[in-house]
């Protein structure tokens, strides 16, 4: 044994100890700063970090991590947190946690300092990123709230200036029936040449030639039948080969000059969108129950709804970006060999936090407090999907609850979500922001509730809203300003409970949103006698003057359809019949040949059985 | 270089008479072991110091690594298909499943074809490479040592600066 050998070895692994416990807080900290905000695509800053390493325990005091569409925002922060590192997972750079104890927990809070992080540039894709699915629908339903907001019903006028409202339009119709006139142009002159420009004609002029040299009369025995048979056979295939042309290619004629006239079909869809646009920009409403329940509240209950869409995009995001991690693989220089997993004991995720205790409070002082489990890289190593559910009422007994879970586990990711708001006072605040109802609040309660479902790209989802127990103050909004006011006032001052209902879905195809509530009805009743008739007024002027527009493009580009078509379809059938015509020559001669070989052949039987009879048998 | 003439001096030392045969085999055997199993494994940290705590001769342990990591790199694919049946064997399931439980052992990766069949081949071949090599520096002394002194290169290498250097220094030292 060599003594100074094991002092090295002692004095080597005091050394470890030693450095690893003075500069490794600092270290760990910095290093998860750096990769988390790399991540996050802004800053994580994290204070009064704190690592135990021979028990393993990790705390901080506070967590901020920067929303990097607005750097001076959080998109949530916590107080003070503690949690275990799992030991043997990290010999196999896994890091497990099983429990964390979460506290201080709040969203979108302000930041002090800008946060902030300039990704290093190894660090970036060099591609910009496709906006995602859940991105693409916020946009439409962001479009839809602004669409509502535009909507005004109580100031619609009939005398429009239609003229002046023209100049706003830009009447797309025109182009695009001339760009169609375009393509018809183009499609017909390719059917032209198709017609004019082959050598079908030609060739079946050559069978004819080789099948008019047979002269049926100069065949003397079946022999001879037979050469002439076989070499009308080769002809017989060519000119079967140009019949088969000729059936496939007017099949393709017929489909075509179909499409064609179903894309004039598209004129009148065009010149309807222009009409929409021309009342849009009049600001001319529709009048029926789903404009009036999508314009009361379709903005604020939509609102909601992309607020928390929003948030399931972030989990998809990160979600994704902690999946990616794991497909990660080390290079090796050697052949590194096969791994033999006698059990699944090792067979864990990259990163798995298996429950978060979580305490916090809302912007709105709620005390919210509960649990989130199995954050994961892998659900399929944890075979378990997020789950959270969360909870809590301040003072006033006004409760949230937000439930849901975040499953990869399936062939398709589907996310789904439950928020409950309810209790919450509606005392002097306004129940819509639509021009239709601006009268403040006496009394009432408020519900809103969110059930969201995301499965891979289909979404499904309902936000219910409900006042109970409220009275309009129709006193401080003084006299009303005119009929509409009126009648809308009338109509609603018995209503003491206003429940609304967004359906947002895209099952059965493109994104579809309907907002409806118990007073559209009451609304739609108060409007039909008078705005509605003003709406349609302006509506039918708009309507004429867009027509008067386009109706002499829309006539041309019909009749240049029409002639060109009956022209080529004459064309095409001339064509047909010259090539029938020859065609026909070529099976009555195979049909005269036939009967030939069969007459030539039935005299040599009859010549050989009355030679047989001759000799007596 | 000096570090280079340093090591080289060393080893010509220690083959001629300063380390015993059997201290010479044992080092040439653990670097060999490194050598031939992935150097990433826990059983080389454990090679590792038993080479500094054992009596072996570090320069020859530093030779058997270099020597059979060579080796190895050529006959890692055949320490694969060693390692293959050594974990397909029926006999051993129950044994590697328990010790696949056990963390320390898991440690060892030697669930991995190629850990596992350098290490065991690494062991065997240990068995007679230790008498040979002992036989081999036995030689050596007797009949080769005399013999390498008066090549050309090792008195070039004698003769040099560097040598001379490395000499005046070693005497201060001792």
């Amino acid at each position: 044994m060599r003594v100074k050998g094991v002092i090295f070895i002692l004095v080597v692994a005091l050394l470890g100890f030693g450095l690893s416990f003075i500069s490794v807080e600092g270290w760990i900290e910095e290093s998860i700063e750096e990769q988390a905000s790399i991540l996050n695509e802004a800053k994580v800053e994290i204070d009064g970090f704190t690592f135990d390493v021979f028990g393993l325990h990790v705390g901080w005091s506070r967590l901020q991590v920067t929303n990097p569409n607005n750097t001076m925002m959080n998109t949530f922060e916590t107080g003070e947190t503690e949690f275990d590192v799992e030991f043997w997972p990290l010999l196999w750079r896994k890091v497990i946690i099983e429990d964390v104890r979460l506290t201080g927990f709040a969203l979108e809070t302000e930041r002090e300092t800008d946060g902030y992080f300039e990704i290093p540039v190894s660090e970036e894709t060099g591609e910009p990123e496709e906006p995602g699915f859940i991105a693409e629908v916020t946009s439409e339903v962001g479009n839809e709230i602004s669409k509502n907001a535009q909507m005004e019903f109580s100031d619609v006028k009939d005398d429009i200036n239609v003229d002046s409202l023209m100049a706003m339009v830009n009447l797309q119709s025109l182009d695009k029936m001339d760009s169609l006139k375009t393509g018809l142009e183009q499609n017909y002159q390719n059917w032209n040449n198709t017609i004019t420009n082959n050598t079908v004609e030609e060739d079946v002029k050559n069978i004819r030639t080789t099948v008019e040299a047979i002269d049926i009369n100069k065949l003397k025995d079946p022999k001879q039948a037979i050469a002439a048979l076989n070499s009308l056979k080769k002809v017989t295939a060519q000119a079967d080969s140009i019949r088969t042309f000729i059936t496939t290619t007017k099949s393709t004629f017929q489909t075509d000059l179909a499409n064609s006239k179903e894309s004039l079909g598209s004129i009148d869809t065009w010149i309807q969108e222009d009409i929409d646009r021309a009342a849009n920009v009049a600001k001319l409403p529709e009048i029926n129950a789903q404009s009036i329940g999508t314009a009361l509240f379709g903005g604020s209950l939509l609102g909601d709804f992309n607020s928390y869409l929003e948030y399931l995009g972030m989990a998809r995001t990160y979600g994704s970006k902690l999946i990616g991690s794991d497909d990660e693989e080390e290079k090796i220089e050697r052949y590194e060999g096969v791994n033999y997993e006698f059990t699944d004991k090792y067979d864990w995720p990259s990163f798995w936090v298996k429950n978060i205790e979580l305490s916090g409070r809302t912007n709105t002082d709620i005390d919210l407090s509960g649990q989130v489990t199995d954050i994961s890289s892998d659900q399929e190593k944890t075979g378990k999907p997020i789950i959270f559910d969360l909870g809590g009422e301040d003072e006033n007994a006004v409760s949230l609850t937000v439930d849901g879970e975040i499953n990869y586990l399936g062939e398709e990711p589907k996310e789904q979500v439950k928020v409950a708001y309810q209790g919450f006072s509606l005392q002097s605040t306004k129940i819509s922001p639509s021009e239709l109802l601006p009268y403040d609040l006496t009394q009432g309660t408020g519900r809103l509730s969110v059930d969201l479902s995301v499965i891979d790209k289909r979404i499904e989802s309902e936000v219910e809203y409900l006042a109970e127990n409220i009275n309009f103050d129709f006193e401080s909004a003084g006299s009303p300003k005119n009929t509409v006011e009126s009648l809308i006032r009338s109509a609603i001052s018995d209503t003491d409970q206003i429940n609304a209902t967004a359906l947002i879905n895209n099952t059965s195809g493109p994104l579809n949103v309907r907002v409806r509530s118990n007073i559209d009805d009451l609304f739609l009743n108060a409007l039909k006698g008078t705005v509605t008739k003003e709406v349609e007024e302006a509506k039918r002027k708009i309507q004429n003057e867009v027509e008067g527009r386009v109706n002499d493009k829309k006539a041309e580009v019909e009749t240049f359809a029409r002639e060109k078509e009956a022209e080529l379809r004459s064309e095409y059938d001339k064509y047909e019949a010259r090539v029938n015509e020859q065609l026909k020559v070529v099976d009555e001669k195979k049909a005269e040949l036939e009967k030939k070989k069969k007459e030539l052949e039935d005299a040599i039987k009859n010549r050989a059985q009355d030679a047989i009879k001759k000799i007596g048998f | 270089m000096l570090l280079i003439i340093k090591y080289i001096a060393k080893l010509l030392k220690a083959l001629s008479s300063e380390a015993s045969p059997s201290q010479i085999a044992g080092g040439v055997i653990l670097g060999m072991i490194i050598g031939l199993t992935p150097i990433a494994s826990f059983h080389n940290l454990i090679i590792v110091v038993l080479i500094i705590i054992l009596k072996v001769n570090i320069g020859m342990a530093i030779l058997g690594f270099f020597v059979f990591s060579g080796v190895a790199y050529l006959a890692d694919p055949l320490f694969h298909s060693i390692g293959t049946s050594i974990l397909e064997n029926q006999g051993l399931q129950a044994t590697f499943t328990s010790m696949y439980d056990s963390e320390w052992w898991a440690m060892t990766r030697f669930y991995n074809t190629v850990v596992i069949g350098s290490f065991i081949s690494a062991v065997i071949l240990s068995i007679p490479m230790f008498p040979v090599t002992i036989f081999g520096v036995n030689q050596y002394r007797d009949k080769v040592h005399a013999k390498v002194q008066k090549w050309k290169i090792v008195k070039a290498l004698k003769g040099s600066k560097v040598y001379s250097i490395y000499q005046t220094v070693n005497r201060v030292r001792s």
